[in-house]
Parts: structure tokens; sequence; C-alpha cells
């Protein structure tokens, strides 16, 4: 009986991994750049650009690993621009504690026309946010956020 | 078995089985509790618009670099689908040769936005290097191989050096004596400070130079120990001897501007040298790095990108006097438009600046040249432009004859007489 519990256990256990791993990680194209927004519903959202072979972005995602749960009302998307396989990027969401975030890639070139739709004096510098309010201004942050600065635009847009 | 099945209690194993569906779910919805509507998720996961383009041949390559052999022949090494891959032209492009595959690391090869392999030639002696991504926590080897019979095979890709932390983005330039000179970024210093009380930011530029076209290095020095990691270098040989460099160096107070070095012949490094107060003070990686190229009469002329507080965009100056003092900075293209990856080649006194600009649909490759020495500039011309995915601009030449070599989805890989001495 225990044994067949033990393994019953695992079976569950390999198949909230494969969940977490696999299945949360959404493709972003060029022409995806609205639908991004739109999933703002009309709130203050920031949009995180990284990668994971940007030496800067990987403690920068530790820290956003810990803030989103200490601020789960506080709408961020992740996208990660790097040409790399989605094994790499789940490597690097699961030591940031970023698995369950909603977390974006590319899923073609990161050419000229994809960083031209999200902003069109972006060249592909990682790591960016931007933070859109409920009006559709946005600021852009070029290098790692000031997680105090985030907080307080967050509580400003949200009151 | 029948004794496990008889002493399976089923209840047990419905509560399991609920528990895991409920589990589940809750995962789902705590991921949806972030204040996401996901509902229009779907939408973005629908089968590529765009399609990866996989393979290992010239058509899915991100990055190609040529090298015009003294007969004639046009080497080309490009990387696509992880595979590094080398082939011969005899057309100046328009047709090549069966490529030779050196390498496949699938998606762990250094394909970023600033990487690209590098090769040169001299008679039938070939020399290529790369970089690859060796672990999980993103540290990189620079990969060296070369060929003793015109690129027909090639040795099996080695590390250019024995330490252990990371190395990335190599460049290579082939002097006039017949040495081989490679730089790199390299993380030696940046590892061996970790943890300490004198912590380092990006990487450091490392070199090495080679009497026997690459079948072994002397000990490699450090040009500078405070550089950008994620930015390639830019290296070109003096006519009279030596090479010069250009990189983005860390400044004090982390300010990510570019500097010049020159390297002696005999593999002593000059004073690093600043080209100009851009004042980019930053923690990111801009992935673009500058081109540097030297007159007959020894003028460093330099391009680069900047997002600094004196001024954003890509710019070029020049240097009289080895890089002691630069030009004011001149700016490429027009305040506020989309442009990127200069790129620059001197040939006598005469020096070629080309760029790419994107006005929102299309890529086009803007041409300039001088001749006399970067004093002033001749009308701008557009060379060519591509829709879709498009590598940088790059220039060579072969004898008084000066060449784009460019690479995109649309046309594929093209080299364009632009210009002669």
């Amino acid at each position: 009986m225990r044994k067949i519990l033990f393994v019953l256990l695992f079976l569950f256990s390999c198949a909230r991994w494969a969940y977490a791993g696999e299945s949360d990680l959404i493709p972003y194209q060029k022409g995806d750049w609205k639908a991004l927004l739109a999933l703002a519903n009309e709130r203050p959202i920031a949009i995180h650009l990284w990668g994971v072979t940007c030496a800067p972005c990987a403690p920068e995602m530790a820290a956003w690993g810990k803030f989103l749960p200490k601020h789960p009302e506080d709408k961020v998307i992740f996208l990660q621009v790097d040409n790399v396989s989605k094994e790499m990027i789940h490597t690097m969401l699961a030591r940031a504690k970023l698995s369950n975030a909603n977390n974006y890639y590319i899923a073609q070139a990161n050419d000229e026309a994809l960083r031209y739709e999200i902003d069109s004096q972006w060249f592909g510098e990682t790591p960016v946010t931007i933070l859109i309010d409920k009006s559709g201004n946005r600021e852009s942050i070029l290098g790692p956020v000031d997680f105090k600065y985030l907080q307080a635009w967050f509580k400003k847009q949200n009151s | 078995m029948a004794k496990f099945k008889s002493s399976i209690p089923c209840g047990a194993v419905k509560i399991l089985l609920f528990w895991s569906v409920l589990t589940i779910s809750f995962s789902a919805a705590a991921q949806m509790d972030m204040g996401m509507d996901h509902s229009s998720h779907s939408g973005m996961a629908m089968p590529a618009k765009f399609p990866t383009c996989e393979g290992s041949g010239l058509e899915c390559a991100n990055a190609a670099t040529p090298f015009l052999s003294s007969d004639g022949r046009l080497y080309l090494a490009w990387t696509a689908g992880g595979v590094v891959s080398v082939a011969r032209s005899s057309d100046l492009g328009k047709t090549f040769g069966m490529p030779v595959q050196i390498a496949d690391h699938g998606k762990v090869l250094d394909a970023g936005g600033d990487a690209r392999p590098q090769i040169v030639v001299s008679g039938d002696k070939v020399f290529l290097t790369y970089a690859f991504f060796k672990d999980t926590h993103w540290n990189a080897q620079v990969n060296i191989a070369y060929s003793s019979d015109s690129g027909e095979t090639f040795s099996v890709p080695t590390s250019i050096v024995k330490d252990a932390s990371s190395q990335r983005f190599p460049i290579v330039a082939l002097e006039p004596n017949g040495k081989l000179f490679v730089s790199w970024v390299d993380k030696r210093l940046v590892a061996a400070a970790k943890g300490t009380d004198h912590e380092m930011l990006g990487g450091s530029i490392a070199y090495a130079i080679s009497d026997d076209f690459g079948h072994s290095f002397y000990p490699e020095h450090i040009a500078n120990k405070d550089s950008c990691e994620c930015c390639r270098i830019g290296a070109a040989v003096d006519p009279r001897g030596g090479v010069a460099i250009a990189y983005r160096a860390i400044f004090p107070t982390g300010v990510r501007d570019h500097a010049s070095q020159f390297i002696s012949d005999v593999g002593i490094a000059g004073p690093v040298r600043r080209i100009s107060d851009d004042n980019w003070k930053t923690n990111v990686c801009p992935h673009q790095g500058p081109s540097i190229a030297v007159s007959e009469s020894g003028t460093f002329h330099v391009a680069w990108f900047t997002q600094g507080s004196n001024r954003k965009g890509i710019f070029y100056a020049n240097s009289h006097n080895e890089g002691k003092t630069y030009s004011e900075p001149q700016r490429i293209g027009v305040e506020g438009s989309n442009v990127s990856r200069p790129y620059l080649l001197a040939l006598g006194n005469h020096v070629w600046l080309t760029w790419k600009e994107f006005d929102g649909h299309k890529s086009f490759i803007h041409l300039k040249e001088s001749v006399n020495d970067g004093r002033s500039w001749l009308g701008e011309e557009v060379v060519t432009g591509a829709d879709g995915y498009t590598d940088h601009p790059l220039l060579i030449s072969r004898g008084n004859d000066v060449y784009l070599s460019w690479l995109s989805r649309q046309n594929g890989y093209q080299l364009i007489k632009v210009g002669q001495r």
C-alpha cells in the first residue's frame, strides 16, 4: 500500500513538474504586442524584457522572484528575447522562482521589426522594463529596475 | 501482483487523483490570479506566423562572416541551427561549394545579436573561431579550429585557453607579418573576484597571438580588466604593424563608454584611451560593440552605439595619434531614426562607413565614403534593403575593390561591390 502511494505521489510530482516546466512559456511574435498590452485590462502593467545570456539579467530575475509574491496584485509580464532553447529559459526561471509567472518568449528571430513594434528606440538591450499606466502612457527603464521605484509606481497607479 | 491489486484501497486512489487534479487546477488558477486575463493567450500560442528557420544552411544563418583570400576566393563562415559551417565561392558569393561543418553545438551555440564566427585565410591555411555556452550558468568558451587544406577539412575545435571561467566574442585579425591576433571578452578576473570585497562588473579584454596560424598561441594577456561582457570587440590591423582594438569599456562608476588600445606587433598593449564621453552609466547588456578601421596614415576610425546621457545613437570619430585624442563624435543617420550596426573599412586614405537603418517595415543598408582620411564625407547612398531578419552589414576588400557583405532571410547572402580606391 505504502509503495503504491509512493509511486502515485511520484507520478503526481512528475505531472506537476511537467505542467510547471513546459506549459507555462507562451510564444511571442511580431504582431502580438497589442494583445500583450490588452492583458492589462486597463490596469497598470510592467513588461520586463530579459535574456538568459544577459549577465545583469540573472540577479535581477531573482529579485523579481522575491518581489512578485509580496505584490500579487501587480501585473507583470516577462518576455525572454534571446534565441535560446525553452529548457534554458525554464532553468533560469526556476532559479529565480518565476516558473509560475506570466512568461513569454520570442518564437522568431529577434529582428528589427519585432523590436520596433515594442519600442522604435529599443535596439535589443537587456534588461528593459516597460511600465504602462492605465492611460497607456509608457516609461522604459533600461537596465535593472529599482524595485522601490517600481513598488511606488504601482502603488500610485493603483490608488 | 494480485496481492498489490487486492490491497489497493480504491478510496485512497480516488482521493489522490482528486487531489492531483485539484492541485494542478489550483496552480493554473494561481497563475491567473496574478492579475492576468489569460483568455487571449491562446491567440498567441497559435502556430508561428514567422516560422523559425531550423536548418544549418546559409539560408537559415543568423550571422555570416566573409574573408576574401589573395587568390580571389570568398570564404564564408556562418552559424545556423547551432552549427558552425564554412563554404567557399569562386564567383564572389554567387554560388558556393559544399559547406564543411566544423561544429554542432545546438542551442548552446552563441548566436546572440553581437556574436559571429570569425575566419581568416592565408594561402591554404584557414583559421576559424567562435563561442558557445558550456554550462547552465551561461559561461562561454571560445573555440578555435584550423585547416591546412584550404578549408576542405578542419581540426577538431578546442578552447583557445585553458582557463575554466568564461570567454566570449572572439575577434581575429591577420597581421601583415603573418601573425594571428585574437581578442575576446574574458571573465577570469570577474570570476576570481566573486565573493570578495572587490567584486567586478562585466568582463575583461584578453588577447593572444599566434605565429603558426592558430596551431598554438603565446600565453594570453589582459588588455583591460574592465569591459562590457556582452558586446563584440572591434579589431583592425594597422598597415604599419600592430592591431588597434575598440571595445565598450567599463569606466569608474559603471559608465560603459568606448575605449581603444593599440597592441604592438610584438604583443605589447598600449594604454586604454577613451573614445568619447557619452556617459552611458548602466548595467545593461547593449549587445552592440564598436567597429574600428586603421587607414594608411595610422588614423584610427571608430563607430559605435551608445545610449549615454550626453548622446544617444550611433556615432563616428577618428584619432590621428593612436587614440590619445579623438575628434568630436559625428552622428550617423538622422537623430531619432532607427539606426544600428555601423561598420568601417579603410583602404589607403579612403574610408567607407556602412550601417543599417530600419524604417518600421524594412531594413536598408546605407553607405558613405571619405576620400581624405575621414576629414569629410561624400553623400551617403542606400545600397540595398530587405524585409525580415537581417545580419549586420560588413565591409571587406580585395585589392582596391571594396565589397558590402550582407545576409538577409529575404535575399540570402549578398556580396556587393560598393567602392574602389
